[in-house]
């Protein structure tokens, strides 16, 4: 168990080393100067010459790398060049509003998507699962920004329960949070509902037909527990791989239904970043992106030995 | 022409020791797929009584419903495949084919239970196997984590596993094939159950194991008094188990006798054909290899899909008559307690075996 979590750790090392090497020669890969390409078209030539020593850029490129590794592994993502402030600065003070929409849009997801692919394996072939299913089509195919509007519309301005846009932090009282993350949640957690609710009545409709099913009814076992305490934990796997994927892309999707709801988090801070080309944060925000990545896919490792005894040798 | 006169099945069950003897009771069960390509007729009429603490064996090909007549017993056709159509199943005075599920689930694992044929997959591979002996205990029998815990560690002892304790918290992976099943055998008779049900619980085991895994399940039987359906395609086991048998051919049931008898003096051709093919004495390149299964008999199986209106058997007979394909034959006496479903056992029984 302990070597398993290890080695899965260890496997970590590599992918965070070439996420490093990348980031680092994105600017260098860049055709031309890298100095002008951040510049802009019309900055003087003195202007060029500040930017190239502020960013190093002066020194050999080994040693350059050398230090920024050296910095990374200090917690220094660089510096704005823009603002002036750390990126480590600015990435703290963009991150709860996107932790707490994406942790947010993961409990509703799960919450809602799992009893519902429970419901529909159970009930195959009814009108019950073809209700599940068809929802899961509408929920991926319909674009986040559409459901985000949409219900915008029917609980900010006609119902009126929730506030239109905006974040309050949880410094200000939870309540508030949650309030204004509920309709943000559901708006990016829609499509990954449908996601892992069909993976959920995949998974569990192929364990229902497996024997030890059988031998659970030959028990006398409630179907309830059949369902959860025999069927779940076995189709568990496809499902929290489902889930740790589901994970990794709302990054993306946190940018637009930050950009919809008007909150201020990372993804806002990704596009003002590309916007002005204010490359240390970007490379800064890729380096982050891809640890959190690496994070949830080690997590997902790690959770199968939970679900999965034959795992853990 | 036969001698026999036709018994109408309710007469044979207290024949003997009176009402009270016989605890399981089926009367023309028929159960019946439904599948793309038409009806399965799986179990096409089924009679017999099982008697308290008796050994049955059934034995047939594979394919005849073998299975499908256990599964009707405990209630475990899938629904959305089939279901019984037609029949009665009386477990000491209730009818089983008209319980509600909830009731069912009630008797299932507790007053009769099943032992299947696959013990690699029957098992479920995430729970310990001391939980899933527990779990039967505290559903039938509310005893609590502790108590029903330390019950399933009895009954991994009882069913000689060593080292119980440390076994109970182990995962089904971490078990030999034989081991699976006497866990699987622990949980079946946790609830000391008055019926259980083994389908062919040796056939998917190692050849050396399977005599050590029927012994424990016989041994156990007379210990708790338990009356048992054993389900095998093997007439070795047979012979060295029951005390009454029925032999199955296509969902019917081709000749019933108490096992001297049926092995001695078989009255149905197909009895005889698969008595027949039991290799008699081994040859020294045999022996060592695995027995080999009931298949000598020429030709197949009929499919289960076409309406059979005369005699099952007919095609592969070799005492076929025009009658045979006509008219399907009854379940007939032919001596005591034998029972045969043939128009020419008179021929049949006058040439030696
Ligand atoms: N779920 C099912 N759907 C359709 N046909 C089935 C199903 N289960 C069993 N059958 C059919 O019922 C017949 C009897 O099967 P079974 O009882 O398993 O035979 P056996 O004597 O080998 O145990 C076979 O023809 C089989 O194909
Ligand atoms: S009834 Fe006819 S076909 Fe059937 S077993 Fe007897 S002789 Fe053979
Ligand atoms: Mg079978």
């Amino acid at each position: 168990m302990t070597a398993y979590i290890l080695r899965r750790l260890i496997a970590t090392i590599p992918v965070m080393i070439v996420v490093a090497l990348f980031v680092f020669f994105l600017l260098h890969l860049t055709p031309g100067d890298p100095a002008a390409v951040i510049a802009g078209d019309d900055a003087s030539p003195a202007e060029i010459e500040g930017i190239r020593r502020k960013l190093g850029l002066d020194r050999p490129v080994w040693e350059q790398f050398g230090v920024y590794i050296w910095n990374l592994l200090h917690g220094d993502l660089g510096t704005s060049i823009f603002s002036n402030l750390p990126v480590m600065t600015l990435v703290k003070q963009r991150l709860e509003p996107s932790l707490v929409l994406a942790v947010a849009t993961l409990v509703v997801a799960v919450a809602f998507a799992i009893p519902m692919g429970v419901v529909a394996a159970w009930k195959a072939d009814t009108t019950i699962d073809r209700v599940v299913m068809g929802f899961s089509v509408l929920g991926f195919a319909v674009p986040v920004f559409l459901v985000g509007y949409l219900l915008i519309y029917v609980f900010a301005i006609q119902l009126r329960w929730l506030p239109v846009q905006g974040y309050r932090p949880l410094s200000e009282g939870i309540v508030g949070t949650l309030r204004s993350i509920a309709l943000p949640a559901f708006a990016l957690g829609m499509a990954y509902m449908a996601l892992i609710a069909r993976i959920t009545r995949a998974s569990m409709l192929e364990v229902l037909s497996e024997d030890y099913i059988r031998t659970a009814h030959a028990k006398g076992v409630a179907t309830r527990s059949v369902l959860l305490r025999h069927a779940l934990k076995n189709a568990a796997v496809p499902i929290v791989t489902v889930i740790g994927i589901g994970l990794a892309l709302l990054i993306s999707g946190v940018v637009i239904t930050e950009t919809v709801f008007n909150i201020p988090g990372l993804g806002r801070l990704t596009v003002d970043a590309i916007l002005k080309r204010d490359y240390p944060i970007i490379q800064g925000l890729i380096i982050l992106f891809a640890g959190a990545k690496v994070l949830v896919n080690l997590l997902i490792d790690i959770s199968y030995t939970f679900f999965d005894p034959r795992i853990r040798q | 022409m036969t001698m026999a006169t036709t018994v109408p099945a309710e007469s044979t069950a207290t024949s003997k020791a009176g009402q009270s003897d016989t605890i399981l009771s089926v009367r023309d069960l028929r159960t019946q797929f439904f599948t793309r390509d038409g009806v399965v007729r799986a179990v096409d009429g089924i009679s017999f009584d099982l008697n308290r603490g008796e050994t049955l064996c059934i034995v047939g090909e594979s394919g005849c419903g073998k299975s499908v007549t256990a599964l009707s017993i405990m209630g475990l056709i899938p629904q959305r495949a089939g279901r019984i159509v037609g029949g009665t199943i009386n477990f000491e005075g209730t009818e089983l084919t008209t319980q509600t599920e909830a009731e069912m689930r009630k008797i299932r694992g507790n007053r009769i239970s099943m032992i299947f044929q696959e013990p690699m997959t029957s098992l479920n591979p995430v729970l310990t196997v001391g939980a899933q002996i527990a779990e039967s205990l505290s559903i039938h029998q509310g005893l609590d984590r502790r108590a029903a815990r330390d019950r399933a560690i009895d009954m991994l002892a009882l069913v000689r596993i060593a080292d119980p304790k440390r076994r109970a918290g182990e995962y089904p992976h971490q078990l030999s094939g034989g081991m699976r099943q006497r866990v699987m055998i622990a949980i079946a008779l946790a609830c000391n159950p008055q019926v259980l049900v083994a389908d062919e619980p040796t056939t998917a085991l190692d050849v050396t194991i399977q005599a050590q895994i029927l012994n424990l399940m016989l041994e156990l039987k007379d210990r708790l008094g338990t009356a048992i359906i054993l389900i095998t395609h093997d007439l070795g086991v047979v012979a060295e188990t029951a005390q009454r048998v029925i032999v199955m051919y296509a969902g019917r049931t081709v000749e019933e006798a108490p096992v001297e008898e049926l092995l001695r003096n078989p009255k149905h051709p197909y009895t005889r054909g698969l008595i027949g093919s039991i290799p008699r004495r081994r040859t020294a390149a045999q022996r060592g290899r695995p027995r080999t299964r009931l298949q000598e008999i020429t030709g197949l199986v009929p499919s289960l899909r076409e309406e059979i209106p005369g005699c099952a058997f007919a095609p592969r007979c070799g005492f076929a008559v025009e009658r045979c394909q006509l008219e399907r034959p009854t379940l007939d006496i032919h001596g005591a307690s034998h029972r045969a479903a043939c128009w020419e056992v008179a021929r049949v029984t006058a040439v030696p075996q």
